[in-house]
């Protein structure tokens, strides 16, 4: 590993620490600001008396003034203490712990999905070309970016329940609580994919190292494929750490549509309980996640793409 | 270039929401908030679409929701472009440190992943939908601002740019005059896709029950009402969850097909 090497990483790291600590903020702000005094909600709910709301508001530091809030807010982070729920009182970090599990879960198998098929969809529209199979593909794809996820989420429940029936003792069950949403999910996220393998395929195929492969005599075939994949994977990989991002949004609806536990339907409920801990302690995860996520796929493109060390 | 089908039927099924959108109090015989019969009617000759869990009249909600899916989305899109197009503009013209705020500050909104960043806004702005229209618009503006400025600096390229400077031209003359018209294409290709996203953002937060009185007749509520009885009356998800998607891929087709038309002649593909 090369000085300049080692120099740009520390930087991204340090720009990746930034945009966390800018987005954190933001929402603490948002939150602050914008929904009001969340005791009073519990007041006006009838589940605390006024003696026990301001005792609340106190142990909870929102009778001080924001500034002195905010630096303690970030003090604790830093210690990693995200708070506690407002309505159970319990550590978030032991709520987001619960249910942490559950999304990775869907979210570890939605993005092999979304990665598998993103792949596949693209090769096969760049390959095909204008054969009904490579339309088909791009097809598909362009349907994958343009379809709500809860309404494949509900053609998906449907189709299963079809088959279901069709069944004799019906499916396993894991089918429906694991293998479903993680294909929708998958789905939904693989054609941002898919369209940016063709569209790099599509390209690096008449390259000129492409045509000097196959005037060597490279038939057209898989290590040609190979040959032409390899310079379009970093802008993919980079995409795909974007998606793993995203997917944490696609996430939110998929559980509820499936009705599984985990994060996504947390951070809901919190937002309609007004619980501004939890969806706070939540946006953090997900800023933190973002940046990892983004500088994996600087290092695994410079892996891949000798030519993007030189220029770091 | 010519409209191909698909755009001719985008355009019809876009022209039919809106005219239903428009006409929704004469073409919709009921209340959309009133039961009309009994509950999970199938849909038929006599009772038009049928109706819903509380015996509602599916086909005036279908109408009525249009209504309001379209015009949050549009109020919504329309912020997104009006904040994002300023900061982008400003960006693009200014340069240095106004530049710098709106890039940092749009990089920084853009590592909490889109349909988060809404649902943060509502957290803050409270439930109902209008705080669901303020969340979607101003949760699109970060992306926005970021592409238009690269729309922006790409006309700052044109030597027309150069000719006005040397004219003795101001930033906001080479803005209005220069700017604006030569990355109208590209503007207008980057608004119709974030109107997809505004529809696709605010039903799918109504979806998520957020947008306050379930019985607001809005194709993204009704979608998440049709979703609990999805096996005995699947129509009743099928019809706001079809209307959203044709609605969103009909957005995107137009929206592409004004991308080609707004290139040169030379570098259309077809």
């Amino acid at each position: 590993m090369s000085e300049g090497l080692l120099a740009s990483l520390s930087r991204r790291v340090l720009s990746g620490l930034l945009t966390a600590w800018a987005a954190v903020s933001l929402t603490f702000f948002a939150l602050r600001i914008g929904a009001g005094d969340p005791v009073a909600s519990l007041l006006s709910q009838g589940l605390a008396t006024p003696a026990q709301a301001e005792a609340l508001r106190h142990d909870l530091g929102l009778d001080r003034p924001l500034a002195i809030q905010y630096l303690d807010f970030l003090g604790n982070l830093v210690r990693g203490d995200i708070g506690t729920s407002i309505y159970t009182g319990r550590p978030v970090a032991t709520i987001i712990g619960e249910q942490l599990p559950a999304t990775a879960e869907l979210a570890a198998s939605g993005l092999a999905i979304a990665a598998a098929l993103g792949l596949g969809l693209g090769v096969l529209a760049a390959w095909s070309g204008r054969k009904p199979a490579g339309r088909l593909s791009a097809g598909l794809a362009n349907l994958a970016t343009s379809l709500p996820v809860a309404f494949i989420g509900i053609l998906a429940i449907l189709g299963y329940s079809l088959v279901n029936r069709a069944l004799p003792g019906g499916a396993p069950s894991a089918v429906r609580h694991l293998l479903l949403p993680a294909l929708v999910l998958g789905f939904a996220s693989s054609g941002a994919i898919a369209r940016v393998v063709q569209f790099g395929l599509t390209e690096s195929l008449q390259a000129p190292y492409v045509l000097a492969a196959r005037a060597r005599g490279l038939a057209p075939g898989l290590r040609l494929l190979w040959h032409a994949l390899r310079p379009v994977l970093p802008p993919v990989i980079s995409l795909g750490a974007l998606e793993a991002a995203y997917l944490f949004g696609g996430t939110v609806v998929t559980e509820t549509v499936f009705s599984r536990p985990g994060l996504g339907r947390l951070l809901v409920s919190a937002i309609l309980q007004g619980d501004y801990p939890i969806a706070q302690g939540l946006v953090a995860l997900a800023a933190l996640f973002y940046t990892a996520s983004h500088l994996l796929a600087d290092g695994a493109a410079m892996a891949l793409d000798p030519r993007l060390r030189r220029q770091a | 270039m010519k409209a191909g089908p698909i755009e001719i039927l985008s355009g019809v099924w876009l022209a039919a929401v809106v005219l239903v959108a428009i006409l929704a109090p004469t073409l919709a015989q009921h209340d959309p908030t009133q039961p009309v019969g009994p509950a999970l009617t199938a849909p038929g000759a006599r009772a038009g679409l049928g109706t819903d869990a509380l015996g509602r009249d599916v086909w005036s909600r279908l109408a009525w929701g249009g209504r309001l899916s379209l015009s949050a989305s549009l109020v919504a899109a329309a912020l997104t472009i009006a904040i994002g197009g300023i900061a982008g503009l400003a960006a693009a013209v200014l340069g240095g440190w106004p530049e710098r705020i709106v890039l940092w500050g749009a990089n920084a909104m853009l590592a909490v992943p889109g349909l988060l960043l809404a649902l943060l806004l509502v957290a803050g702005l409270g439930t109902g939908l209008p705080a669901v229209i303020l969340s979607v618009g101003l949760g699109g503006a970060p992306g926005f601002a970021r592409l238009a400025r690269t729309a922006f600096l790409q006309a700052l390229e044109g030597g027309y740019v150069d000719a006005a400077v040397a004219l003795g031209a101001g930033k906001t003359r080479i803005a209005a005059r220069h700017l604006l018209p030569n990355a109208r294409a590209t503007l207008l290709s980057l608004a119709t896709t974030h109107f997809a996203w505004a529809f696709m953002g605010t039903t799918t937060l109504a979806f998520l029950g957020l947008a306050g009185d379930p019985s607001t007749p809005e194709w993204g509520a009704m979608l998440n009402a049709g979703s609990g009885t999805l096996l005995d009356a699947p129509w009743l998800a099928l019809f706001p969850g079809l209307a959203i998607s044709l609605t969103i891929v009909s957005i995107h087709n137009l929206g592409e097909h004004l991308a080609r038309k707004g290139l040169p002649s030379s570098a259309r593909l077809t």
